[in-house]
């Protein structure tokens, strides 16, 4: 009886395995509930989306060294969104999806120092260093902008602008998604723009 | 005097070479031209040239998931106007589930730029050149390039003129003799390709210009036997819902070698069947 029961476990676990890459593919879709995922912040706590029910939440893909993210950093932009949306109850988590090695990874005392140094203002910075959040969201750039309802319902993918530059001057006369996405939806209106075309470097995942 | 005009005369040979910029640093930019000189009235061919260090890539008119595309900003003699970039089909660069479109190495973006008949003497063109630079990490780079060009009745092909040779094989060209066709499906948009007789399709990959239609870093699958056969293009799920045209390069392997075409087509809908699918509740959003 023993053998049999542990080969449908193993039989199981190896029809899931075989099913995880499809699931990968299904990624974030707009309109349809926003992928669970459970990670550590920079200090070590652990934030699920689960506990983000009942407020808005936005989730900003993240590698300071890259220009794009350096743009929305260095002319204030971010941490601007950041500080005034969570003002506002909405909760904001910045994830790093960098691989060790890799460009823009860092672990919680540097994510810390750089936020502190930068002036950021996000809920959390979480690690995702094997890259699995990323990929579940299908996550390709820095930045790259998700926005999700109280219900968990993914309002929002894209691009935080429609200025695809490393040019700081463009933040001034850019339309900001996510600043659109989060105005219409707290104020019980439809978003207009539901998705875009998300615009920086490569997220620098493992291999 | 006479060392005056020497000095002169030896500047203006070096002016009518390219003159690079050392402005990027892994990317070297250089304006070049198909001939020596300009002939009033008659178009010449210019390109930008990008020489990437090795393992460096910059970026296709699509950039594909991440990057952005090269842009030149011209600076031209009254009555002068360039053209757009003539594109040459990009390779995929693949990092993990991100896919860009773009070059290694090296890369010539030719430009035609309309010469007036009254064009005299010496014409110097100039651009500004902005791109981005990338290997894992990203620099954005930028040059300020420049080709200073006799007038004369008529041109010899210049040093560079190889490279536009090398390149004119990798323009997309009009697909006249193929037939194809786009369809979307529930979460794939599928291309009907019928190659001419005798040309038999060993594989193909599509180049997407339309912006968020394609998912670029899912697979591309090639199907059927016969005269006809079914490219199918995985979909991206937050893209368009239902856009009108595709726009793209169709790069074909065939018994005969590499063959990028040219597509620009009407989309039809899918099936009735598909109104259940996620592309329609999309639409409905």
């Amino acid at each position: 009886m023993k053998t049999p029961l542990a080969f449908l476990v193993a039989s199981l676990a190896g029809a899931i395995v075989a099913v995880l890459p499809a699931a990968a593919l299904a990624q974030a879709v707009v309109g349809q509930p926003a992928p669970a995922f459970s990670l550590p912040d920079s200090n070590g706590k652990t934030h699920a989306l689960a506990d983000f029910k009942g407020r808005f939440a936005v989730l900003e893909w993240w590698n300071y060294e890259c220009p794009f993210v350096r743009k929305h950093y260095g002319s204030g932009n971010m941490q601007d969104l950041q500080r005034r949306w969570t003002g506002k109850g909405v909760v904001w988590v910045t994830i790093n999806s960098s691989a060790p090695g890799k460009q823009g990874h860092v672990n919680g005392a540097k994510a810390n120092a750089l936020m502190r140094e930068g002036g950021g203002a996000a809920t959390a910075v979480l690690l995702d260093h094997d890259g699995k959040v990323g990929r579940l969201y299908g996550a390709k750039t820095t930045p790259h902008m998700f926005v999700v309802d109280p219900k968990g319902i993914l309002l929002y993918a894209g691009g935080i602008d429609d200025k695809p530059t490393t040019d700081l001057a463009d933040v001034k006369v850019a339309r900001n998604y996510v600043e659109a996405a989060l105005g219409e939806a707290t104020a019980g209106k439809p978003v207009t723009v539901t998705s875009s075309q998300p615009y920086g470097c490569s997220v620098k995942y493992g291999d | 005097m006479i060392r005056t005009v020497a000095v002169t005369l030896t500047l203006l040979a070096r002016l009518a070479e390219a003159v690079p910029s050392a402005s990027a640093r892994h990317v070297r930019a250089s304006l070049v031209a198909e001939t020596n000189a300009i002939v009033p009235g008659r178009p010449l061919l210019a390109g930008v040239r990008l020489q990437m260090d090795p393992g460096w890539h910059t970026y296709w008119r699509n950039p594909g998931d991440s990057g952005l595309p090269t842009r030149i900003r011209w600076q031209l003699p009254a009555g002068f106007a360039a053209g757009e970039i003539r594109w040459p089909y990009p390779e995929r660069f693949s990092s993990g589930p991100v896919v860009s479109y773009g070059y290694a190495e090296e890369v010539l973006l030719p430009v035609e730029i309309a010469v007036p008949a009254s064009a005299a003497g010496r014409v110097r063109l100039a651009a500004r050149v902005d791109w981005l630079e990338c290997q894992e990490a990203c620099l954005p780079g930028k040059a300020e390039v420049e080709l200073v060009l006799p007038v004369r009745a008529s041109g010899a092909p210049s040093a560079a003129a190889p490279l536009f040779a090398d390149t004119a094989r990798r323009l997309p060209v009009r697909a006249s003799a193929w037939s194809v066709r786009a369809r979307m499906e529930p979460g794939a948009l599928a291309l009907r390709l019928r190659p001419p007789t005798g040309t038999t399709l060993r594989g193909a990959y599509f180049y997407a210009v339309t912006p968020r239609v394609l998912d670029y870093s899912g697979p591309q699958a090639l199907a059927g036997s016969g005269p006809a056969l079914r490219l199918v293009l995985p979909r991206d799920p937050n893209g368009v819902a239902s856009p009108e045209r595709l726009v793209g390069v169709l790069v074909a392997e065939t018994a005969g070698g590499t063959i990028a075409l040219e597509v620009n087509v009407p989309v039809a809908s899918g099936a009735a069947s598909s109104a259940s699918s996620p592309s329609e509740q999309e639409k409905k959003r």
